[in-house]
């Protein structure tokens, strides 16, 4: 935002038609496919779409942390214009924290639960960036008082803290390394309205003081709104539509955004009950042909049950659906035939 | 969902056993332990129609400790027995000591476990301290120290219920003692289960409590006891070969540990008779073995857990 | 003012698991006692009997006062039969004519212990670390025959193993000794030969009690491990970029090695049962054997003294193993 002419040039991070299988039993099941976007420094994006729509494996596979029945077969991940070996666990080792870290979805989990916390933050110091055991725990202390932990704190263990306290100790945790880019996989999920609230200021603050840019996956889409300057909507595997917050929320394009914005729970509506989108999401196994949203949509074509629609450039932003731009009348019958 | 007619009931309880069917025999191990299983219960079914009587001292049909043959395919013991004969009578004391034992345990584990779970409060904590010492206090000690005792007291001849004494009582103190591991996983399951809403709904129209536990609760609880309930058996054989090995089985009615007991006291492994004690520890070994694939292979068809590789 | 409050739950933690254990040695001490009055006949000629032939009737006459024999069972004679056990007092045997009890333990329970000890140290080493590596590298190669051979040896009776070691190593092959503890011929050896001797008489055992306890930590730990790498602080571990052997030694051990240290306490059935069986196996001079002339000469008192033993010990083990389980787990401290 600040420096318009630099983010057209340089991307911190380029992601270019990403494909991610699952093997489960044997068969290997399309899970993302086609997904590309670039981040520019200090940019904040949200990846908003149901959940099951393929978020966090998408994360995963650009933080080269897919399990090992997942495996990347397509596409490629750049960091600032150098490939990542997202595919080679021993060759990405050192991009790992220091370049892109990760706040993962329940903190309770994620933190190793028979080790003091202090200890968790200080690790990356330590195995990433050769400090000594010292300066490492000093450099925790630092994080912890950054995320609003005062620094005796670092000696409890996971299980004394509150879940905010525990997702603050994650957001120390990720900024270990001073990484450029951060992603947060639902990192306020779990937690309670006001915590949640909190949460999301601390990262939006420490955003603007740290540079960072923030990638936010969230399947809540009334969260975007304060903390993000883009939005990318992902359905079924895909990137459906892609815009700036006001863009999107003012003049959503593609059918799956519009049905996500009027079911967010409006307060100025008084208590009108959410609409929750008709339908299910297709499964992994189950994956239509043409446009996977086509069987819950309102405005579904013929040539959408035929013809997968790409993400395209339309007016500011982008978007994969046949209604963008509008196709004239020959082309219809043609697409048709 | 209470609208539910007969018809469809039934159709969704098909339904369930076919997946459950399909999942379970999924497993390698289980179809191996099935396997097993049935041969073992085939044999202890009918040995007389297999090998003949039992044989004792004075019908035994070969010489003393003589190798495999074609006449006695696993030789013969030191006082001229056939073993293949011991080792399939054998394998019906084996496993109705295993299976009554294991029967009892669920009995007083599901009992107890169920009791304790329900009502809470003060009863809760009473059995769940009992339920502590036959927890911590493993059932082969236990037995090791009541069994003499009972067996002095009733004494060795007769027979009780269709068994003979010793029998009885080796059935009755390991059922007795091993089922505190059950009573600990039913009481938790009822806890949890005690909070439905179905429960509350039964409570509030007026059924009494024994018919919520043993028609409401006890079919929930079928899959973990099953589960465990295969380890039991495992634990049982393996407890009551110990403790005939000992010398507290009956030598009238040889059990697997009964002969391994009786091949060391002929001394058949620093004689190299292989044949004589070779077979029944098999046979212990193949049988505990399989309860113990069928019971990994039923917990991983209830509770399967998120393994990125199974 | 928060590590105060962590101690206060710390030691009342410990008052607890230590008053379920005195609470637990205090019932075996009573079932130890009712057991023994239900046996037909006098108590007291009962208790007495072993001691008859040898010794003197002032002795029979004192002991039968000490023991308080005349008075009501409950509560006086409990109390009694509590405070003399407490005081190592365990009667006479019946078959060991006129020896005490507690003595005949105390004699066979290094032998025992040697043993035992010396089977659990190799299991636990052994048995830990393949089946943490087995389910580290869980669905490879290693891992199936690791886990299938253990899933057998966790079913095999010890001493069953015991005696096909003896036929195979002893009988066949004539590489070790498949009986007793010490050979004759080297009881006066200098100390080198002696040691050594007793080495070897110690293989066999220890490997059948061994075997069958490797079985089962492979078991459990393969388990516990193969949960381990499923969650999620595993991938929070690899994101900060851990090399995997970082991510085992740091992340993964400590919490597969939890649901191994529960396993002893529930496995202490098999240790003890694997260890009186395995003795009578190779005659080894230790408490098994003891129990095992017990029973087959309806020793009594020796019995329950061993009951009491065993009872002790496996309170004991409990205690140590919540204590070190508390120590490895922050959670339950
Ligand atoms: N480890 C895995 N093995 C197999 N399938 C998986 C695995 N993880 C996720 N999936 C499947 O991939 C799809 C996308 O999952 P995910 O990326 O977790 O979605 P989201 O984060 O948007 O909720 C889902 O259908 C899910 O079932
Ligand atoms: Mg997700």
């Amino acid at each position: 935002m600040k420096n318009p002419c630099q983010q057209a040039k340089a991307p911190i991070l380029a992601v270019e038609g990403l494909a991610v299988d699952y093997r489960l039993r044997g068969s290997s099941l399309p899970t993302i496919r086609d997904v590309s976007f670039e981040i520019q420094a200090g940019e904040a994006v949200a990846l908003v779409g149901e959940s099951g729509s393929g978020k966090t494996t998408t994360a995963m596979a650009i933080a080269g942390l897919l399990p090992p029945n997942a495996a990347v077969s397509g596409g490629e991940v750049r960091y600032r214009g150098d490939r990542l070996p997202i595919d080679d666990d021993a060759a990405m080792r050192p991009h790992r924290w220091s370049e892109i870290s990760v706040v993962f979805q329940g903190a309770m989990n994620a933190l190793n639960p028979v080790h003091r916390i202090i200890k968790q933050i200080a690790e990356p110091c330590q195995l990433q960036l050769g400090m000594s055991r010292d300066e490492a725990i000093a450099r925790a202390r630092e994080l912890l008082e950054l995320v609003g932990i005062s620094a005796e704190r670092g000696r409890a263990y996971p299980h004394e803290l509150s879940g905010g306290m525990r997702q603050r100790v994650m957001i120390a945790m990720a900024l270990a390394c001073s990484p450029s880019i951060v992603i947060g996989d639902e990192p306020t999920t779990a937690l309670d309205v006001i915590t949640q609230a909190q949460i999301l200021k601390l990262l939006t603050a420490l955003r603007s003081q740290l540079n960072l840019a923030l990638i936010l996956i969230t399947h809540d889409l009334s969260v975007v709104a304060e903390c993000c300057d883009r939005v990318m909507i992902m359905y079924a595997g895909r990137l459906v539509e892609d815009g700036s917050v006001a863009d999107i929320f003012a003049n959503p394009k593609h059918p799956y955004t519009k049905l996500l914005i009027e079911s967010i729970p409006n307060p100025e509506h008084g208590k009108r009950m959410v609409r929750p989108i008709p339908g299910d999401p297709p499964t992994l196994q189950h994956r239509p042909s043409g446009c996977a949203f086509r069987s819950r949509c309102p405005s579904a074509m013929p040539v959408c049950a035929t013809e997968v629609p790409n993400l395209k450039r339309w007016e500011q932003g982008r978007v994969a659906c046949y209604l963008h731009p509008p196709m004239k009348h020959e082309e219809k019958a043609l697409a048709n035939a | 969902m209470t609208k539910l007619t007969a018809e469809s009931r039934r159709h969704l309880r098909t339904q369930a056993i076919k997946s459950f069917l399909r999942r379970f025999l999924g497993h390698n191990g289980a179809w191996l332990g099935l396997l097993a299983l049935a041969f073992f219960l085939v044999l202890a079914a009918m040995p007389g129609a297999l090998v003949g009587p039992l044989q004792t001292a004075i019908t035994a049909t070969g010489d003393f400790l003589i190798p495999p043959s074609t006449q006695h395919l696993l030789g013969t013991d030191e006082i001229g027995r056939d073993v293949l004969n011991l080792i399939v009578h054998g394998a019906r004391t084996s496993l109705t000591i295993a299976l009554v034992s294991t029967v009892i345990s669920l009995i007083v584990g599901i009992t107890v476990g169920m009791t304790s779970g329900y009502y809470g409060g003060r009863i809760d904590a009473w059995l769940m301290r009992t339920t502590d010492f036959f927890f911590v206090i493993p059932s082969f000690v236990l037995a090791l120290v009541i069994t003499p005792v009972v067996l002095e007291v009733i004494g060795r001849g007769g027979d009780i219920l269709g068994f003979r004494p010793s029998l009885f009582v080796i059935i009755l103190v390991i059922g007795s003692t091993s089922w505190a591991f059950v009573a600990r996983i039913v009481r938790s399951q009822t806890l949890s289960l005690r909070e439905r809403q179905f429960v509350e709904r039964a409570r509030v129209v007026g059924t009494n409590d024994l018919n919520i536990m043993v028609h409401h609760l006890l079919p929930l609880l079928v899959p973990q006891v099953a589960a465990n309930g295969a380890l039991v058996v495992a634990n049982a054989i393996y407890t009551e070969t110990a403790l005939s090995f000992l010398g507290l089985g009956d030598p009238l009615q040889p059990s697997w540990g009964t002969l391994l007991s009786l091949a060391e006291r002929a001394g058949a492994a620093s004689s190299g008779a292989w044949w004589y004690f070779g077979a029944p520890g098999l046979c212990v070994l193949i049988v505990s073995l399989g309860f113990v694939l069928v019971g990994n292979a039923l917990d991983d068809t209830f509770n399967p857990r998120r393994r990125a590789i199974p | 003012m928060a590590g105060s409050l962590q101690g206060g739950r710390t030691s009342r933690r410990i008052g607890h698991v230590t008053f379920r254990a005195i609470l637990t040695l205090f019932m075996v001490a009573i079932l130890n006692f009712l057991l023994f009055r239900v046996i037909p006949g006098d108590p007291a000629d009962m208790l007495l009997a072993g001691a008859r032939n040898s010794v003197s009737a002032e002795q029979i006459e004192s002991q039968r006062k000490s023991w308080g024999l005349d008075r009501p069972l409950i509560p006086d004679q409990l109390l009694n039969y509590l405070s003399t056990t407490f005081q190592g007092d365990l009667g006479y045997s019946f078959k060991f004519s006129g020896r005490r009890v507690a003595d005949l333990i105390l004699e066979r329970l290094p032998a025992t212990i040697a043993l035992v000890g010396v089977a659990q140290v190799i299991a636990i080493l052994c048995g830990v670390m393949l089946g943490i590596y087995a389910g580290w590298r869980r669905g490879g190669a290693i891992d199936h025959v690791v886990s299938g051979t253990s899933l057998a040896l966790y079913s095999t009776p010890p001493f069953w193993l015991g005696m096909v070691l003896v036929l195979v190593f002893s009988t066949a092959l004539g590489w070790l000794p498949g009986y007793g503890s010490y050979s004759p011929s080297a009881a006066t050896a200098d100390l080198p030969d002696w040691l050594g001797d007793r080495a070897r008489h110690l293989v066999l055992p220890v490997l059948a009690i061994a075997l069958g306890l490797i079985g089962q930590y492979v078991v459990v730990a393969r388990a516990a491990m193969s949960d381990v790498v499923t969650e999620d602080y595993m991938v929070t571990a690899r994101a900060k970029g851990l090399t995997s052997g970082q991510m085992l030694m740091r992340h993964a051990f400590r919490n597969a090695l939890l649901p191994v240290v529960t396993l002893v306490t529930l496995n202490l059935g098999y240790i003890v049962s694997g260890a009186i069986t395995v003795e009578s196996v190779f005659a080894w001079p230790g408490i098994g054997s003891l129990t095992v002339e017990a029973v087959n000469g309806r020793d009594y008192p020796v019995l329950q003294g061993v009951f009491l033993l065993l009872g002790l010990s496996i309170v004991v083990a409990n205690l140590v193993t919540d204590l070190a389980y508390g120590i490895l787990d922050p959670r339950v401290r």
